[in-house]
């Protein structure tokens, strides 16, 4: 478990982490979400020891962080943003060093060691030096890192950034494998991926929690805005008028042709307007078949704006 | 500690680094081993090691320039700073990595004297009581490179400031013997000196109660002590200065004695500059 209370880091007259307080439960795996310098690197670095809080506490399974740093560390394995690997070691030796530093001693380090190579895949480079690996196998090797020592909270910064889609559908699945019995915080910056992955999502802005819920209940609140991209058969102009004289229609951009004879359209319609009937009847009508729909994956920009103008809204 | 310095004693031979710190002793040592012993058919061996302890100039800032640095630059101080062990373990493990280095290197020139042996009487003790004061030397001048390192990411700069400031320790007699001596540009340097501690107070503390309490209270026993005893502040810049005459104290051990004082000073001088990086390591945590 892992309770944060009232953290706050400042750096001069900078605010990175403003008096945030959240808790984790046993077991569960929490997304952190923001944009790049919300404060989710620098809150992640104080619940590791790296740095140190201006204010407030941090403990896991009850124990402080800051007063009692060695105990804490033991109970966690870290995946910071830049894995941290030594590139002159081969991977073996790598973590053969770290399970020394992790203190893990006994006569199933090396069983375990296996096991955990296995689970990240890392198996076959095992004899190769780090720094020659792709950047896919060495966060895969500094995930290995994090798992040493089997501790129960991991904390991981982006673990699936630089991999290729195939090795992020395993390292998600991974990741909810080891929620099971590990209580796991993980930031992203991708909103499909905290909403496959975690139970329970905490936006930070600027050094502020500006949301927290379940990825459900927070794509509900979004859903409103969707926009559907569209790939339409036919002559531009008339299709662009259909759909312009449709109701609710709050956006329109033709995106031009990129299949012979169609075109390509992002609409946008009202929140409480579902225009995906009405749009598919009036292009039926006029005989424009629809070769293409999809709903357009929110960005973690348009989900941030929706929570900041809600929050003021609130407030 | 054990795990680092371990960490450290081998990443020394993944690179160039630990051969070439290696490589240049090792030169030195036979050269000056042919010059002094061989070809002046000399028993001395001590004269060997005093003279070369200019190649730490060079061969210690290559030694040390990496440890902090590098791991600061990758990022891999993460993995330490979040793990386990304590901030004076890394810092020791690392210490003793380097030195550890230094002691290989001085266990294969030990080959000199045993070749010496063989072709006369020496005095084995004067040799050991030598080693150990060059390996003491080395040590200290390590733990400087050492707090370096710890103060950028920057290989290069380290290595550049090490041997600044080991040149500066090389010349510190010279310079004090140019430094003026009478009571009144000793009662000035006093007096820069409390005022440097209590600005050196209020940096750390930001508090204008403590730093300027620090002022008061040392400026108060600076002219108490003028008063009283004012012979107190002749030579007292030269007194200051030499307690970072690290060569001077090397004299005893260049001569064949062995003396109990220059050890605790070279350990005590390399323990404060590990504790200074400790400090400072510290520090980063907080700022």
């Amino acid at each position: 478990m892992i309770q944060v209370e009232n953290l706050t880091k400042r750096y001069g007259q900078h605010v990175a982490v403003d008096a945030i307080d959240f808790t984790v439960e046993t077991g569960e795996i929490l997304g952190f979400l923001g944009p790049n310098g919300a404060g989710k690197t620098t809150t992640m670095n104080i619940l590791t020891g790296y740095i140190s809080a201006t204010e407030g506490k941090a403990m896991i399974n009850g124990i402080d962080v800051l007063e009692q740093p060695e105990e804490a560390k033991k109970m966690i394995g870290y995946l910071p943003e830049f894995p941290p690997l030594y590139g002159d070691m081969i991977v073996t030796e790598y973590l053969d060093f770290v399970s020394d530093i992790k203190g893990v001693t006994g006569s199933d380090r090396k069983k375990s060691m296996e096991k955990i190579m296995d689970l990240v895949k890392i198996g076959d480079v095992r004899g190769r030096l780090i720094k020659n690996l792709s950047k896919g196998y060495k966060q895969r090797v500094g995930l290995a890192q994090c798992l040493i020592g089997n501790p129960e909270v991991l904390i991981l910064d982006e673990p699936t950034v630089g991999l290729d889609p195939k090795q992020i559908i395993e390292i998600r699945n991974l990741i909810k494998d080891l929620g099971k019995d590990h209580t796991v915080i993980l930031s992203s910056h991708i909103l499909p991926e905290v909403s496959a992955v975690c139970e329970r999502v905490i936006i930070i802005n600027k050094g502020k929690i500006v949301a927290s819920d379940t990825p459900e209940n927070l794509s509900k609140g979004l859903a409103g805005s969707s926009k559907l991209n569209l790939r339409i058969a036919g002559p531009e102009k008339q299709i662009m008028k259909a759909i312009n004289e449709l109701p609710g229609i709050q956006y329109l951009e033709s995106q031009g042709s990129r299949e012979p004879g169609t075109i390509d359209v992002v609409v946008e319609a009202d929140p409480n307007v579902d225009i995906r009937r009405p749009l598919f009847n009036a292009m039926s009508r006029a005989s424009y078949p629809i070769l293409m729909m999809k709903s357009m994956d929110l960005t973690l920009e348009e989900i941030f704006l929706q929570v900041t103008t809600q929050e003021k809204e609130v407030g | 500690m054990l795990a680092i310095m371990k960490k450290e004693f081998l990443t020394y031979f993944k690179s160039m680094t630990g051969y070439i710190f290696m490589a240049s002793l090792l030169f030195f040592v036979g050269l000056f081993f042919v010059l002094n012993n061989l070809m002046s058919l000399s028993p001395q061996y001590n004269g060997v090691l005093s003279n070369i302890t200019f190649v730490f100039l060079l061969a210690v800032p290559i030694l040390t320039m990496r440890l902090m640095a590098e791991e600061a630059r990758q990022k891999t101080d993460q993995l330490l700073l979040t793990s386990p062990i304590s901030l004076t373990h890394i810092v020791l493990g690392k210490f003793l990595g380097a030195v550890s280095v230094l002691l290989m290197t001085l266990v294969i020139t030990f080959i000199y004297p045993i070749i010496l042996s063989t072709m006369g009487t020496i005095n084995w003790g004067e040799i050991i009581g030598g080693y150990i004061g060059f390996f003491l030397f080395g040590s200290a001048l390590i733990a400087v490179g050492l707090f370096i390192s710890s103060l950028t990411d920057n290989q290069v700069i380290a290595a550049v400031v090490t041997f600044t400031a080991l040149l500066l320790l090389w010349f510190i007699d010279a310079i004090i013997n140019s430094l003026p001596t009478d009571q009144t540009s000793g009662l000035i340097f006093a007096a820069i000196l409390v005022i440097g501690i209590a600005f050196v107070f209020y940096m750390a503390t930001r508090n204008w109660y403590v730093g300027g309490g620090i002022l008061l209270i040392g400026a108060l026993a600076v002219a108490a002590g003028y008063i009283i005893r004012p012979y107190l502040y002749s030579g007292l810049i030269g007194r200051v200065f030499s307690w970072f005459s690290l060569l001077s104290r090397y004299q005893d051990f260049s001569m064949g004695i062995f003396s109990i004082s220059p050890i605790v000073y070279y350990i005590s001088f390399a323990g404060v500059f590990i504790f200074l990086t400790v400090r400072m390591l510290e520090k980063k945590r907080w700022s």
